[in-house]
């Protein structure tokens, strides 16, 4: 496939269409929403685009930090917003995010997996950060329901004369369980149920497809990395906020 | 200060609470949950503590397990204040069971083996002995017991701490007459046998009758009456008793 052009974007509009139309015929009350997203969609990343252009001919470190500390900031404040049970949780998915996404990348740049180019680390924060969102998201509003579901469990193992790392550890973990749990499940289907979008898209971009394949397994270990990490920090930075320094259930 | 209420001439001390209050924040108000609590415990000795429902009963055992702080005044463990010592270190010194009984998953022998994991080989079977347990339900799953089976499971676990002094809120409460009859029986037994402090709560005056012991009556946070528990029930001395003997404190 070569490069798409306008026509071929405004022709794919008839799958719009068509997912409107079907939505209609079922009474599904989302059109508004399918046809605002569509243009959404396009504008912001038309948008993107030019500024990865940008970005991408500078060459500056300065920009490239500068991008990813607002991708950051802006999937913490998506992440936290998500959680229902917890107001104010940004500094958490915000530090849980930063030091995830962070170290992965600084990791990869050191052991020289990709080169320090605006081309490679740009789109690879992007996917870092995209799925740590969701592992903080996903761990913070599970341990807020485990705990408060829990105050029994909790305080007879605190009673027992546990600290409230252990009568809150198996909480902890399935908290971080839960915000690996997608990366683990791609994990195993990866390949297997779906060509994952790094590889398909530089399949479709005309690269070999093994070459692909090796950047997929790659980006695979980068996000497990980044998810493991941010889901533990985030958890790590939550479950103390339960507890009194005197080991008691706030 | 309310003057203090000492247990019988000659105890032990072994626990004592000196103008002890908790207040919380209601909505715009402060509600006063326990009120300038003064008593002394003897060493080795029972105490059941009545009164109507909100008079402050589980919320001084929570206080005296330090599950929770108080606003004012003074825990002391063997003469010595309680915020000295470590609070996981003190919960293993007073022990606490609770109206509903928690039980962690696998066996009995596992929930034993939770409160102390470094157990002596041979000490569960003595402690399930001791609390009458069968040695056929050592190893049974704890999802197959019955709820005054898991009761009976509870207060042995607590045992293996070694506490001093063992709190019990409401043990019999969602117990049928017979189970409530062999729990009672049970408290009674472990108090001669193993020389401990035993405060229970319970909402029913004949209950009270039955353990013996020394009787606290409680209304609206305070403390309005204590002494031999027939005197107390039968003959109070104080307006708020005899109101309570009438059952006309809700």
């Amino acid at each position: 496939m070569t490069s798409p052009t306008i026509t071929q974007v405004l022709l794919s509009l008839v799958l719009v269409a068509i997912s409107i139309a079907v939505a209609r015929w079922w009474r599904i009350p989302v059109a508004k929403d399918m046809a605002l997203g569509s243009v959404r969609t396009f504008i912001q990343l038309i948008a993107v685009g030019y500024a990865l252009e940008l970005i991408f001919d500078l060459e500056s470190l300065w920009l490239i930090a500068l991008a990813i500390l607002i991708m950051i900031t802006v999937g913490a404040h998506a992440a936290s917003s998500r959680i229902k049970q917890s107001k104010g949780a940004f500094p958490v998915t915000f530090a849980a995010m930063i030091i995830g996404s962070l170290f992965t990348l600084v990791a990869m740049l050191l052991l020289d997996i990709i080169p320090l180019e605006a081309r490679y680390v740009i789109p690879l924060a992007g996917m870092i950060i995209s799925n740590s969102m969701n592992a903080s998201a996903l761990a913070i509003d599970r341990l807020f329901s485990d705990i408060q579901s829990n105050r029994p469990a909790i305080e007879t193992a605190l009673s027992l004369g546990k600290s409230w790392r252990v009568a809150s550890g198996k909480f902890q973990r399935d908290a971080a369980t839960t915000g690996m749990i997608s990366i683990l499940n791609f994990m195993k289907t990866v390949g297997i149920v779906a060509l994952p979008g790094a590889m398909t898209g530089m399949i479709l971009a005309g690269a070999e497809p093994l070459e692909a394949v090796l950047l997929q397994v790659i980006v695979a270990y980068m996000l497990l990395s980044s998810v493991t990490i941010t889901s533990v920090v985030a958890v790590e930075l939550t479950v103390r906020k339960f507890f009194t320094p005197f080991h008691q259930l706030r | 200060m309310a003057k203090r209420n000492n247990s019988q001439q000659g105890d032990v001390p072994i626990l004592e609470t000196v103008g002890l209050s908790r207040f919380v924040r209601d909505g715009g108000n402060i509600k006063i949950i326990l009120d300038d609590f003064s008593f002394l415990f003897g060493k080795g000795r029972i105490y059941t503590i009545i009164g109507p429902s909100g008079a402050g009963k589980s919320s001084l055992l929570r206080l005296l397990n330090r599950l929770d702080e108080p606003t004012g005044g003074d825990i002391l463990f063997g003469g010595k204040n309680t915020k000295e010592f470590a609070p996981c270190q003190l919960r293993r010194l007073i022990g606490c069971l609770f109206q509903t009984p928690y039980l962690f998953p696998k066996t009995v022998r596992d929930n034993f083996l939770y409160a102390d994991s470094k157990l002596p080989s041979g000490t569960v079977e003595r402690l399930a002995e001791q609390v009458q347990i069968p040695s056929s339900m050592i190893d049974r799953d704890v999802e197959t017991l019955s709820i005054g089976e898991k009761q009976r499971v509870a207060l042995a676990r607590l045992l293996v701490t070694n506490p001093e002094v063992v709190l019990l809120d409401e043990p019999t409460s969602a117990l049928d007459p017979s189970y409530t009859e062999s729990i009672e029986n049970l408290v009674k037994a472990i108090v001669r046998q193993m020389s401990l402090t035993v405060i229970m709560v319970t909402h029913h005056p004949e209950q009270a009758l039955r353990i013996g012991g020394e009787t606290i009556l409680m209304v609206a946070g305070r403390l309005v009456e204590s002494g031999p528990c027939e005197r107390v029930i039968k003959d109070p001395q104080t307006e708020e008793g005899h109101l309570y003997k009438a059952k006309r404190l809700k």
